[in-house]
């Protein structure tokens, strides 16, 4: 494994008094909300504990790029522990979008209302109403990729901004199975460029170049990783990113939050603002709160952990597909958004692999090594995959706790405790039946499944009530004046698709509170 | 490595089609070796002996046990690990004081009945430490050119149909 690479740390400071808003974390949380308050004038920074990793930096490479991750560790407990470092985390000037595959479905109307529809889960306190204006907005800014006609999901106001990207071979080998089979296809929505796009504060984003390796961080722009799209915005209005700050501690005065201390350089220092956005994320930021017992009166935080059921499977054919080729996930099917006998459902896409992603993943999920493994591995060219993104319900037996094992920082480890419950195990075994059948359809042999979960959510939910949510339906703290909180610790469910995008609308939502709270007068006129 | 093997891949490297971040990573672990610093020499050589059972290669081509020894030293992680495992450097000392002392010296089916007792009974370490040797292996320039994978060639990019191939792509490879 790369040390982390130190980006160039901006040596000085500048004059951060009087700031507006502090935002912790600069992923899909904090990011959008960040070029918001800029662009209203008001006078933000925000504080990321990673360096910037400009595209011109980033290698072709898993190893070289796990600077890109947190790579402090975790501990991963419970019946079906989470992995995390390159699995589940980011770190750096644009948080986990650095590294995510950047899909970017938007969640169904009735994601929303799982409860109501099944009695079971949590109903969110918004609806899709509430969210699609801000989806419109997101989809076009970052330059999302996307079919004419999508046939899933809520109305939409329009087509996507750009014309779906060139399928790979697993796409390929997954659209033919399901014509067998009847199930829909289409081309996925990808926020990678299939066309150039002009970014204020960034520049033209040239389109992709179909190398492959989203998830080890994109070295053209092409992929609308937020440095590239959002925090280039914030910065060219005025906002201030600080890099290299990991915040230790949230300042407090009489009851209220009023900044953050932090080590950047291996110097403690501490920033004030009038808000603070807590945006670090579904482990950092309930990390921080139960450090200091803030913003807890519900007893909520760190509760109700969440990770999509996120089963793989692989297979090898006689093509020469040449995984590593186009974006990893060109074809979708939401045919299965709903199926019958679980709650909720999941959608399926094809997948493309980085080498080394493969051959650890074959490693640790069929314990295959000596002679096997190499010759499995020889074949890495003739690999195909698909996988599933599934829904899962909040439970009470999932949740993160603090340690008594310190890092390296001197902060104490988190433990989280993660075990699917029976609606998600009927589910991975729907999908992973239906997924082997698809995968005997294309021709693959040696065919195996991963079971897997993805995505970090949950553990500061968003609520109505007081006593049963951390934050209000927009992000304010219930209990805690001055602190807000924008990341995916806020979904109370963890919804049929990846998160991202539905992170960043709700990012500019609860700009738009925050703006009318510090702003009223602009409200009522 | 053969002097042909290595000709073909630093020419590769050194090409138009690879990008200077991944040049620079890629030229630095050709022929990265280094010393131990964690390990006992006892313990050194048992892990060396079932690296090369677990993940077979030549030690003196990619120095994947010297690579794990690197990292415990210097404390990196990989930003997790099973709660109910001790730390990875412990993890792995249990593992290794699980095989015979004399392991290194065993024949290859009695080394390989060992680990799949060892495998049984540390399943945390015998995975953790698998998977990071899988990584060394296959993060390698030479086992990327002896699998004939061009993917670190990524300037200016790739078609993506099974059928429509990149010249680099084709002929790289033994």
């Amino acid at each position: 494994m790369a040390p982390e690479r130190t980006g160039p740390v901006n040596a000085a400071l500048p004059d951060l008094r009087d700031l507006d808003v502090l935002v912790i974390g600069t992923g899909a949380g904090g990011a959008p909300l960040l070029a918001r308050l800029a662009s209203a004038g008001l006078r933000v920074a925000a504080l990321e504990a990673g360096v910037r990793h400009p595209p011109s930096g980033i290698a072709t490479d898993e190893v070289a790029q796990a600077g890109l991750f947190w790579m402090d560790e975790r501990l991963s407990a419970g019946g079906d522990p989470v992995g995390f470092g390159r699995n589940n985390s980011g770190r750096g000037v644009g948080g986990s979008t650095l590294h995510y595959t950047a899909y970017t479905p938007r969640a169904h109307p009735d994601d929303f209302t799982l409860h109501s529809d099944t009695g079971q889960g949590v109903d969110w306190p918004l609806t899709y109403a509430d969210l699609a204006p801000y989806y419109d907005e997101v989809e076009t800014f970052i330059g999302v990729s996307g079919p004419a006609e999508y046939p899933w999901g809520g109305e939409r106001s329009g087509p996507y901004p750009h014309p779906p990207l060139p399928v790979n071979g697993a796409g390929l080998l997954m659209e033919r199975a399901c014509a067998e089979v009847g199930i829909r296809t289409s081309p996925a929505a990808n926020a990678a460029l299939s066309r150039p796009q002009e970014q204020e504060g960034f520049g033209l984003r040239p389109a992709c170049s179909n190398r492959g390796f989203c998830q080890a961080g994109c070295s053209t722009g092409a992929k609308a990783s937020l440095d590239v799209t959002f925090l280039a915005l914030a910065e060219a209005r005025g906002a201030v990113i600080v890099d290299g700050a990991q915040v230790v501690a949230l300042l407090t005065e009489g009851g209220r939050v009023t900044g953050a201390r932090f080590v950047r350089g291996g110097r403690e220092e501490t920033l004030h603002a009038g808000t603070v956005v807590l945006a670090a994320g579904a482990v950092e930021t309930p990390r921080l709160l139960l450090m200091q017992g803030l913003a807890n009166s519900s007893g909520q935080v760190g509760r109700n952990f969440m990770a999509h059921v996120g089963v793989q499977v692989w297979g090898l054919v006689d093509e020469d597909l040449r995984p590593y080729r186009g974006i990893p996930g060109g074809l979708i099917s939401e045919d299965t958004h709903r199926i019958p006998g679980v709650i909720g459902g999941y959608l399926l896409q094809s997948l493309g692999v980085m080498p080394v992603t493969y051959a650890t993943q074959f490693a640790r999920g069929t314990g295959t090594w000596g002679a096997a493994l190499t010759e499995h591995l020889r074949q890495y060219r003739h690999v195909a995959g698909i996988n599933v993104l599934g829904d899962c319900l909040p439970y009470g037996h999932n949740y993160l706790e603090l340690s008594a094992e310190p890092d390296a920082r001197g902060l104490p480890k988190p433990r989280v405790h993660f075990t699917f419950g029976e609606n998600e195990r009927r589910m991975a075994a729907h999908a992973e039946t239906l997924m082997r059948d698809l995968w005997a359809r294309a021709g693959a042999r040696d065919v195996w499944a991963l079971p897997r979960a993805a995505h970090t959510l949950g553990t500061a939910r968003m609520g109505h009530d007081p006593r049963g949510s951390v934050v209000d339906p927009w992000g304010r703290a219930h209990d805690t004046p001055g602190l807000w909180i924008c990341d995916n610790s806020t979904f109370p469910s963890a919804l049929a698709v990846n998160p991202a995008l539905t992170q960043m609308a709700l990012s500019l939502r609860t700009a738009d509170a925050l703006l009318s709270d510090l702003r009223p007068q602009q409200v009522t006129a | 490595m053969t002097s042909a093997e290595r000709a073909a891949i630093l020419a590769a490297l050194n090409g138009p089609h690879v990008s200077a971040p991944t040049r620079e990573a890629l030229l630095a672990r050709l022929d990265a070796r280094y010393e131990r610093r964690y390990f006992t020499e006892a313990d050194f050589r048992v892990l060396r002996a079932a690296a090369v059972r677990l993940v077979p290669h030549d030690p003196d081509e990619l120095d994947l046990t010297g690579l794990v020894d690197d990292r415990l030293h210097a404390g990196r992680t990989d930003g997790w690990r099973y709660a109910a495992a001790p730390p990875d450097g412990e993890a792995y000392r249990a593992l290794l004081a699980s095989l015979p002392a004399d392991f290194a010296a065993l024949d290859d089916c009695a080394q390989d009945d060992a680990l799949r007792a060892a495998q049984g009974a540390h399943p945390h370490a015998f995975e953790d430490l698998l998977a990071e040797l899988t990584e060394g292996f296959m993060a390698h320039p030479l086992t990327a050119y002896r699998f004939g994978y061009a993917g670190f060639m990524d300037v200016p990019g790739w078609q993506v149909a099974p059928d429509a191939f990149e010249e680099r792509e084709v002929t790289y490879g033994p």
